[in-house]
């Protein structure tokens, strides 16, 4: 539905603007407040408050957040694309080097996980949140459709792993990796950057193995299991503290 | 008594021009009344009367009626409105001040978690910092949110203040007389508007809703709690039974007043159903509306955005 929106001076801009993306704007301007707020209604009813809107405009949204991150892990998704599309565009006018897949397995993961640091505080209570059975099939097809970007983006170089095989060997690494970052405490997180690389590299090794289809299967499960215990652990060390 | 049984069956079946004049526009001077039909003042004189009368002993009949089911009801509603501390409420045919201290409480308690927040990341101030914001959070328990009760009785709003001196409330409360179908208020004011168990007696409820959305700041939200229509066939003559067989008794009983509660119960058969309250509301140029049944219908709970 169409309206016209009266602007922040008083004036009545006709922005023909839908509901989606006046929601779109509140969640944007609330991820500002999130490391102080959390992801929590309170963090969206200061971001309405920016935009002129009354603090009641939070009852759009879900008491738990649940928009709010999705919104946030759906943009970071695209700045991620934005910025290996880029990338490509320069290595096609050669003035890029291709790099190795390892290389750009670790390039593109570490690129995306940077994005968390400025919410890393709070982003154990967004995972948790993003496991809610409500919020699981949003969660897991932004997920997979990051990895398949990546792994668009890293070109045909790696045909020995079959599709899934390349899907699921990414995911685990990506799933290790933030659950890593999420408990270190290292300068720059170069812990966690160390692990990225040593994971990768197990994954180019484990492709010349012919059990590696058996092993991935197991370590991404074993991967979610950790995942699920970090995960409860942090929820219940935040509840108590 | 036997006046009322004969009369229930046949106007059960709702004739129909009775039932375009209760939509509440102005199709004519003609009014619904419960089950009676009257013009516009007639009516408004009328519910005047039915609250003025009721007043005193209106919370202990929601209790006997609902069987303190409302209380949940109430506290579901507040619920949804979450509202942080800092919110401006309008409470409208808020009467008796249900809707309005359950929202101090609401918000002085998301308010002290705040501030308990605040203490934790302040660990690493100064005595003399620390001390200073003690004595600003202080005297802010409730974070600035307001809450003003507006209602066309007086009698209703004499309760309410009563009970609220009786309970302890004071702050962030303010007691308006006003008619819902004109309020006096500025435009772009409230944060929040609720209307709970008081729009069925509105006589012209379109103009109640523009009123609502003219008084509502940009973003801001429009919640009706109301009685609504029971659609599981079973339920509905079970709940039927009820009505007009228990609760008018319980009014003369408790209230010595059963043609007020005869009146409560036609008022809701008049009342429309929730599709096309929901449209009434959209009307009125609320986005995003949508209800939620309480209890299979029984009550519902309208929510509608100003944006």
């Amino acid at each position: 539905p169409s309206h016209s929106y009266t602007g922040q001076g008083g004036q009545e801009s006709e922005d023909y603007e839908s509901e989606e993306q006046l929601q779109h704007r509140i969640l944007t301007a609330a991820l500002e407040f999130v490391p102080e707020h959390g992801w929590t209604a309170e963090a969206i009813a200061e971001g309405a408050k920016t935009l002129g809107l009354s603090v009641a405009a939070a009852g759009l949204f879900h008491s738990d957040g649940s928009e709010l991150i999705l919104h946030f892990v759906s943009e970071c998704n695209t700045k991620l694309s934005e910025l290996l599309e880029k990338e490509q565009k320069l290595v096609q006018l050669g003035e890029a080097q291709k790099k190795p897949i390892d290389e750009f397995l670790r390039h593109a993961v570490e690129a995306r996980l940077r994005m968390l640091i400025p919410y890393i505080e709070k982003w154990p209570q967004a995972l948790s949140v993003l496991l809610l059975p409500r919020n699981i099939p949003s969660s897991l097809s932004l997920l997979t459709s990051m990895i398949d970007d990546i792994w668009h983006y890293a070109g045909d170089q790696s045909t020995d792993f079959n599709w899934y095989t390349r899907r699921a060997v990414l995911t685990g690494i990506y799933n290790t990796t933030e659950l890593v970052m999420m408990q270190d405490s290292s300068p720059g997180f170069e812990d966690t950057w160390r692990f990225l690389e040593n994971r990768v590299a197990d994954a180019m090794t484990m492709s010349n193995t012919a059990s590696q289809v058996q092993s991935t299967g197991e370590a991404v499960v074993q991967g979610l299991m950790g995942a699920a215990v970090t995960v409860s652990n942090a929820e219940s060390s935040r509840a108590v503290t | 008594v036997r006046l009322w049984r004969c009369r229930c069956p046949a106007l059960l079946s709702r004739p129909a021009g009775a039932l375009r004049a209760s939509r509440g526009l102005a199709a004519g001077p003609e009014m619904h009344f419960g089950f009676q039909t009257v013009t516009e003042e007639e009516r408004r004189e009328k519910i005047y009367q039915v609250f003025e009368s009721v007043a005193k002993k209106y919370d202990v009949m929601n209790d006997s009626m609902t069987l303190g089911i409302h209380r949940v009801w109430k506290d579901i509603l507040m619920h949804k409105m979450n509202p942080c501390p800092g919110t401006l409420l309008l409470d409208v045919a808020g009467g008796t001040g249900d809707i309005a201290f359950r929202f101090i409480n609401y918000v002085r308690s998301v308010r002290q978690r705040q501030l308990q927040r605040k203490l934790k990341h302040n660990q690493n101030l100064s005595w003399q910092e620390i001390f200073e914001s003690y004595q600003k959070d202080k005297f802010n328990s409730l974070g600035d949110s307001q809450v003003v009760v507006c209602d066309i009785n007086r009698e209703m709003l004499k309760v309410g203040k009563q009970k609220a001196q009786h309970l302890g409330y004071s702050e962030g409360l303010s007691w308006v007389l006003g008619n819902a179908e004109e309020l006096p208020f500025d435009d772009d004011k409230f944060d929040v508007y609720t209307i709970a168990f008081g729009i069925r007696n509105v006589t012209r409820i379109d103009l109640a809703l523009q009123e609502a959305y003219r008084v509502l700041k940009p973003g801001g939200r429009f919640l009706c709690l109301e009685f609504s229509h029971v659609s599981n066939p079973i339920l509905s003559r079970l709940y039927d039974l009820y009505s007009f067989q228990v609760i008018p008794v319980l009014g003369e009983v408790i209230a010595g007043d059963w043609k007020s509660y005869q009146y409560l119960v036609e008022s809701i058969r008049r009342f429309p159903p929730q599709e096309e309250l929901k449209a009434m509301i959209e009307d009125a140029g609320f986005f995003k509306v949508h209800y939620e049944n309480l209890n299979f219908g029984i009550v519902a709970i309208h929510s509608g955005f100003k944006l």
